[in-house]
C-alpha cells in the first residue's frame, strides 16, 4: 500500500499549478514497463509511439454493457418554481435513473481505483483539452462528468438567457460558487482547476435553481468512463495487468450488484478487447422499490 | 458556621486518630452533630475520591457527522484515532506533522487547560475564549452551539466564511485576525480585540491547526471507511496524501498574493461622485445578471424569492421531504439550521460593515453559503467588474443608512 500511495501523489499537481515530480512518474512507468518485460532499453520518444502508434495492441480497452432489467419508473417532473419565464417551458425531469429505450443504463461510472497505474506517454495527446459543463434550457448538460484534472480544463458555459450559479464542494479541495451572466453575452464562462483526486464524483448544484445536478469525477488518471444511453462503457489505454475497478451511481453511490461487492472488482486486463459482457441491474440494486 | 466547625472537628477526629474530639461536643448538640458528622465524612470521603480518579483526560472527538456511528469498525476507529494522535497530538499536547509550517510554541499557548505558566505567559486560550462555541475539537459543536444562529464554525471542513481569496482558496492569516479581533457582528462571535496580539497570533495558528486536522481527519474517514483501505495506515502515505495538500492549500494565497488574495483599493469619491456611484449600484442590484434580487430581495431587505437557503455544513442534513431530514439529521450534532439572506437595511454584516468589508464579501462570495464570487480571478471573467463592485458596496452600504418604515 505504501508504495502505491505515494505514487498516486507523485503524480498531482501543484496547488500552484505546476506539475509536479513528473520524472519521478516517468521512472515509476519504466520501472513498471520493466516489470512488464517489455521496451525497457528502448528510449523515451520510442516508447511513446511504439505504445500509442503501431504497438496499440499492447494496451487493453476495457467494455461492458448495463441492462435495467425490468421497466423502470417514470422519470419524476421536478418543481420548477424559480424564473418560470424561462425554464418553465421546459420538461424538465429528475436525472438520477436514465434508462434507454433498449434498456441500457446510463450515467454509471467505471473508474480505476487501483493507485500507481502507469499512463502512456503521450496520452494526453488523446484526450480532448478540456471537459465542458453546460448550462443549458435550465439543467446542466450532460449530467454526468469525468476528468482527467492533471491534464484537461474544466470549463464551464452558461447557454440559457437567464444567469446560473454551479457550486461544488470536493473533499479536501477548494469549494467553487461560480456565477455566469445571461447568454448571449459577455461573462458567460468560466474554467476551474481542481487540485486533489476524488474517489467518488462530486455532486454540482446550481444555488438559484435548486433542481438543477451534475455529477463530476476529478482523477489523476484517464482510466475511467460513463455509461452511455445504450449502457455501454469503453475504458480504452489500459496497461495489462490486474487492476481493480469501481462502479457509481448517483442513486446508490458504491453501485453494489452480485459479483460486484461495494461495486468493486478486479479485471486482469489483457492486450485488446477486455469484455464484461452484460452486467444486469436489478431494480432493487438501484434503490427502486 | 455550625458545619464548619463540625468538618474542623470531623478533620480533628482523623488525623488525631482518637474520639476525643467527637465527646467534646456538647451533649445537646450530639445528634445534630452526628448528622452533620455523618454528612461530613460522605463529602469528605467524594472529595478524596474525586482526588483519587484520575481527571477524564481531554479528547478530540471523531468527526462522525453524517454517518452512523456504528457504521465505523473498532478497528477502523482505532486506527483514524491512533493516526490523527500520531500526526496531530491531543488538546494538551499538540503535535505539528513535518513538512506543515505551524508556529508549535504558539499553539502549546492556545492548547491545553487554561491557566498560567510559570513564568506568568497564560496558556489555554482556545480552551478559555472558543471552546464553549467552537468545541474542543473545532467542531461547532461546543456545549452552547445549539443555541446560536447562525451556529459556531466547524474548522474541520477547511472553509471560512469572511476571506479576502478567489477561487474557494482558504482564508488568508489576516482575514482569520481580523474575524477575532473585529468578531462577527449580528452573530454569537464577540470581538477579541482585547486581548495581546500574542495571544490572537496564538489563536489563529490553533484553528488552522484545528482545521488542517480536520480536513485530515475527513480524508482518513473516505480511505478508512468509505473506501475500506487495508489497515494499518502508513504514515507516510498519510502525510503525503492527505496532511500536505491541506497544508499546501493554506500557503497558497501567502505565497502568491497576486494570484489569490484581493486587495480592495477604495476611491475617494466626493459626494455627488458618490451619489452617481450609488445610483449605478442600485441598477447593478436590479440587473438579472447579478441575481442580488433573487435573495435579497427588492429593497435589500433578506426577502428574496429565494428562501430555502443552507449552508454547506447544513446542506446534508437536507432531505426532499420533512421525514428524509429528520432522517439525515439523525447523524449530526446539530438540527438543520436554515441560511437567511442579508437584510440590508438592518445595517448589521456579519463579514464587516466597512466598504472594504462589503467589497469583499462582493468580490470573493460567503465561502460555505450560496452568496458567489462575483469578481474576476483567474480562468473566470466574474460577472462584475472591480468598478461595479465599488458601486454595488456603495449602493449596499446607502441602503444600511435609511431608516426602516416597517420598523
Amino acid at each position: 500500500m505504501r508504495n502505491e500511495l505515494r505514487q498516486t501523489r507523485s503524480k498531482g499537481v501543484h496547488p500552484g499549478g505546476q506539475f509536479i515530480s513528473r520524472s519521478r512518474h516517468r521512472r515509476e512507468f519504466l520501472k513498471r514497463l520493466a516489470a512488464l518485460g517489455t521496451l525497457l532499453s528502448v528510449p523515451r520518444p520510442l516508447v511513446s509511439s511504439t505504445l500509442l502508434g503501431e504497438g496499440a495492441g499492447q494496451l487493453g480497452e476495457l467494455t461492458g454493457r448495463f441492462i435495467y432489467v425490468g421497466t423502470p419508473p417514470e422519470r419524476k417532473k421536478l418543481k420548477v418554481d424559480k424564473d418560470v419565464d424561462c425554464c418553465g417551458k421546459y420538461d424538465i425531469r429528475d436525472e438520477s435513473l436514465m434508462v434507454g429505450p433498449d434498456g441500457g443504463l446510463a450515467n454509471v461510472y467505471v473508474y480505476l481505483r487501483s493507485r500507481g497505474v502507469p499512463i502512456p506517454p503521450g496520452l494526453a495527446e488523446k484526450f480532448p483539452k478540456r471537459v465542458t459543463l453546460d448550462n443549458r434550457d435550465c439543467i446542466f448538460k450532460p449530467h454526468c462528468l469525468a476528468i482527467w484534472y492533471t491534464v484537461q480544463e474544466f470549463y464551464i458555459v452558461n447557454s440559457d438567457p437567464i444567469a446560473q450559479n454551479v457550486a461544488f464542494t470536493p473533499l479536501g479541495d477548494l469549494p467553487a460558487n461560480i456565477i455566469l451572466a445571461p447568454a448571449p453575452g459577455e461573462r458567460t464562462d468560466a474554467t476551474w482547476r481542481f487540485h486533489r483526486s476524488q474517489t467518488e464524483p462530486v455532486h454540482i448544484v446550481c444555488n438559484y435553481h435548486p433542481w438543477e445536478s451534475a455529477y463530476i469525477l476529478p482523477r489523476d488518471n484517464p482510466y475511467f468512463a460513463i455509461s452511455e444511453s445504450d449502457g455501454t462503457f469503453h475504458i480504452p489505454y489500459l496497461p495489462p495487468g490486474e487492476w481493480e475497478f469501481q462502479l457509481w451511481q448517483e442513486r446508490v453511490r458504491q453501485f453494489e450488484l452480485p459479483g460486484y461487492p461495494r461495486g468493486r472488482f478486479t479485471v486482469t486486463i489483457k492486450p485488446g478487447l477486455n469484455d464484461l459482457g452484460t452486467i444486469r441491474v436489478s431494480p432493487g440494486s438501484l434503490g427502486v422499490t | 458556621m455550625r458545619s464548619a466547625r463540625d468538618v474542623v472537628s470531623l478533620f480533628n477526629m482523623i488525623f488525631s486518630g482518637s474520639e476525643a474530639s467527637l465527646t467534646r461536643a456538647s451533649p445537646g448538640r450530639a445528634s445534630a452533630g452526628r448528622k452533620s458528622v455523618a454528612c461530613a465524612v460522605l463529602l469528605v470521603l467524594s472529595l478524596s475520591l474525586a482526588g483519587c480518579s484520575k481527571p477524564r483526560p481531554v479528547e478530540f472527538r471523531l468527526n462522525t457527522e453524517g454517518r452512523d456511528p456504528a457504521s465505523i469498525s473498532p478497528a477502523q476507529r482505532e486506527a483514524i484515532v491512533s493516526m490523527l494522535t500520531d500526526l496531530f497530538g491531543t488538546p494538551d499536547e499538540p503535535r505539528v506533522p513535518p513538512g506543515v509550517h505551524l508556529d508549535v510554541e504558539l499553539l502549546r499557548r492556545a492548547a491545553g487547560p487554561t491557566g498560567r505558566d510559570f513564568s506568568g505567559v497564560e496558556r489555554g486560550l482556545y480552551r478559555k475564549h472558543c471552546a464553549v462555541c467552537h468545541g474542543i475539537s473545532g467542531d461547532g459543536a461546543g456545549p452552547i452551539a445549539a443555541m446560536l444562529n447562525p451556529y459556531p464554525r466547524d474548522f474541520r471542513y477547511g472553509i471560512f466564511k469572511y476571506t479576502s481569496t478567489v477561487l474557494g482558496a482558504k482564508p488568508t492569516r489576516q482575514d482569520l485576525e481580523r474575524t477575532i479581533r473585529r468578531g462577527i457582528p449580528g452573530t454569537g462571535m464577540p470581538s477579541f480585540a482585547p486581548l495581546p496580539d500574542e495571544d490572537i497570533q496564538a489563536l489563529i495558528e490553533y484553528v488552522k491547526y484545528l482545521s488542517i486536522r480536520g480536513e485530515t481527519e475527513l480524508y482518513l474517514l473516505r480511505l478508512v471507511v468509505d473506501e475500506n483501505e487495508l489497515l494499518p495506515l502508513n504514515k507516510e502515505s498519510v502525510i503525503d496524501e492527505a496532511v500536505l495538500p491541506v497544508a499546501e492549500a493554506w500557503e497558497m494565497p501567502e505565497k502568491d498574493p497576486e494570484h489569490w488574495v484581493v486587495k480592495p483599493q477604495r476611491p475617494h469619491l466626493d459626494e455627488a461622485q458618490l451619489k452617481a456611484a450609488i445610483e449605478r449600484g442600485r441598477l447593478i442590484y436590479q440587473e438579472p445578471r447579478s441575481q442580488c434580487v433573487k435573495c435579497h430581495g427588492p429593497e435589500g431587505r433578506g426577502d428574496g424569492e429565494q428562501t430555502d437557503l443552507y449552508d454547506d455544513w447544513n446542506k446534508p442534513k437536507k432531505g426532499v421531504t420533512d421525514e428524509q431530514t429528520r432522517e439525515l439529521s439523525r447523524w449530526f450534532s446539530l438540527p438543520l439550521q436554515q441560511l437567511k439572506p442579508r437584510n440590508f437595511q438592518e445595517g448589521i454584516f456579519h463579514g464587516g460593515g466597512r466598504p472594504e468589508d462589503i467589497y469583499l464579501r462582493i468580490y470573493v462570495g460567503i465561502k460555505g453559503t450560496p452568496m458567489p464570487a462575483m469578481g474576476p480571478a483567474p480562468g473566470q471573467p466574474g460577472i462584475l467588474t472591480p468598478e461595479e463592485i465599488w458601486d454595488l458596496t456603495f449602493y449596499v452600504l446607502s441602503l444600511a443608512r435609511k431608516t426602516d418604515p416597517k420598523k
